[in-house]
């Protein structure tokens, strides 16, 4: 697992690859913690390069999404692979948090 | 402030007593260290039978009765955590080899410069300190582990065993944790009326703060299962109460069905978790429709739908985790929905028992040497044929 930090148009984005789960789910936390902390008015979670993510991962995101509606800034996540789309609609989190198909349509979304 | 240390010195040479005193008077004023001395090695045995409370040694190596290298190996047998230093002559390589081979710590070489001996002796224990700090970390390490032990049986415990059956259903559960405490649960509930309530539940993580979560989660539903009230309304209730003051934000995912043996209706809600399977008698296996809902925990005043199916005679309904579905093998594929069909349609399993079992063995031999990275659960439910 890591994460890529980069701005694009004011907007922060976490790029993160490889697997997330119990063993990464501290350090993911950590790094996305950070960005919240930095992020002033709207990040964004780029999902492409992540091929799994379990429970303890997909709370970090709840994580991540509460604390940034904490101080009024804006959250989506995007670029979701099938397996990890499939993941979001099951337990629902897809009904809580922003999804958008590709980097380009979450900031556009998020600007508006 | 730690005792001052005691530290024997092995010496045939009676001019060294008296020297070391002297030079090292302010270490020993300051109550860094205290010494004992000893004629020879066989003198330093008896010293070191007698007061268990040295901490290091320091020895030369030609002594009369018995000398420095065999000392070396002798107190190895008495106590393996006492570090040696060792007095050589200047140059006598191969006696300090042996000497290190049996394993001193360190050596000094005559004549003694007292200087370097202080640093010596201070490295020394230095690396005992960190060496005791080491094996308490690793005794509370075996402590802890002990405790989760104890709590993980304390979890498998409240889990039901003891299946009730009758000529209208089997039940058969189990979860097998990844860790020795695991996020999954199963229960099985008695409600009025002969219906019977199945929970399966996914706690987010794993560990102390899943399994805390889950004992949590657990006790709210079967408590608030109790009445009359629909699925939907009892994951209402216990979402909102999960929902107060959840600030690490945990949640649990969870499937909870009614069974009805008057006529055979399963009303169920969903909150996050994966959709169950019907398994039908000829091997035909459905995943039953969703209800939309999201897992518990996350939010307060959600509304959680519910729908009914009806199990036909010779049904059986299979709730599981995503331990089974996500169980991985050596080349990261996961095991999927699509296996469990396949097994199924390959082999129709006959009541329960032979379900559960399928389940776990395909898992276990898709997965092979993997390691287990979530808990494995199945909870299954039979409607059985009329017997004729």
């Amino acid at each position: 697992m890591g994460i890529h930090i980069e701005w694009k148009d004011e907007v922060l984005i976490a790029k993160a690859d490889g697997r997330i789960d119990g063993t990464n789910a501290q350090e993911f936390q950590r790094e996305l913690e950070t960005a919240v902390d930095t992020s002033t008015h709207a990040m964004i979670l780029d999902l492409e390069h992540v091929s799994y993510i379990s429970s303890a991962g997909l709370r970090v995101i709840l994580l991540t999404a509460k604390s940034l509606l904490k101080k009024d800034a804006k959250f989506a996540v995007c670029s979701l692979s099938a397996q990890i789309r499939e993941v979001f609609e099951i337990s629902g989190f897809d009904k809580i948090i922003a999804v958008h198909a590709s980097q380009t349509e979450a900031i556009a979304a998020l600007k508006n | 402030m730690q005792h001052p240390y005691k530290i024997l010195v092995v010496d045939d040479e009676p001019d060294l007593e008296p020297l070391m005193l002297q030079r090292m008077r302010r270490h020993i004023q300051a109550g860094h260290y205290t010494f004992l001395f000893a004629k020879n090695g066989l003198d330093a045995l008896e010293r070191l039978n007698q007061d268990k409370d040295i901490d290091m040694v320091i020895s030369d190596i030609n002594m009369p009765k018995m000398d420095g290298l065999t000392l070396l190996g002798r107190i190895h047998e008495i106590n393996p955590h006492i570090p040696s230093i060792v007095i050589s002559a200047y140059d006598d390589m191969k006696n300090i080899r042996t000497a290190m081979n049996r394993g001193a710590f360190d050596f000094v070489t005559k004549p003694l410069d007292f200087g370097d001996l202080h640093l010596t002796i201070d490295r020394t224990l230095t690396h005992l300190r960190e060496w005791r700090e080491a094996l308490a970390s690793h005794d509370n390490l075996l402590t802890l582990q002990n405790e989760l032990n104890v709590a993980g049986k304390i979890q498998q415990s409240i889990l039901p065993t003891r299946f009730h059956e009758t000529s209208d259903y089997q039940i058969v559960g189990q979860m097998d944790p990844a860790r020795n405490l695991g996020g999954d649960f199963f229960d099985v509930l008695h409600l009025q009326n002969g219906r019977i309530g199945l929970v399966i539940a996914d706690v987010s993580d794993k560990g102390v703060p899943a399994a805390l979560f889950m004992m949590c989660s657990r006790t709210l539903i079967k408590s608030a299962a109790i009445g009359n009230r629909g699925p939907g309304d009892v994951l209402c209730t216990v979402n909102n109460l999960l929902c107060d003051d959840n600030d690490v934000a945990m949640f649990v995912t969870v499937l909870y069905a009614v069974y009805d043996p008057k006529n055979g209706e399963l009303t169920y809600a969903n909150g996050g978790h994966n959709a169950p399977l019907i398994v039908h008698a000829d091997g035909r296996s459905t995943l039953i429709p969703m209800t939309g809902g999201i897992a518990l925990g996350v939010m307060p005043d959600l509304q959680y739908g519910q729908e009914t199916v009806t199990l036909s005679p010779g049904d059986i309904l299979m709730l599981y985790t995503d331990g089974v579905t996500e169980a991985m093998n050596d080349e990261d594929q996961q095991f999927g929905i699509e296996r469990l069909h396949e097994i199924f349609a390959a082999s129709p399993p006959k009541d329960s028992q032979e379900c559960n079992t399928m389940v776990f063995e395909a898992v276990k031999a898709f997965a092979g040497d993997t390691p287990q990275s979530d808990d494995i659960t199945c909870l299954t439910f039979h409607r059985k044929e009329a017997e004729t």
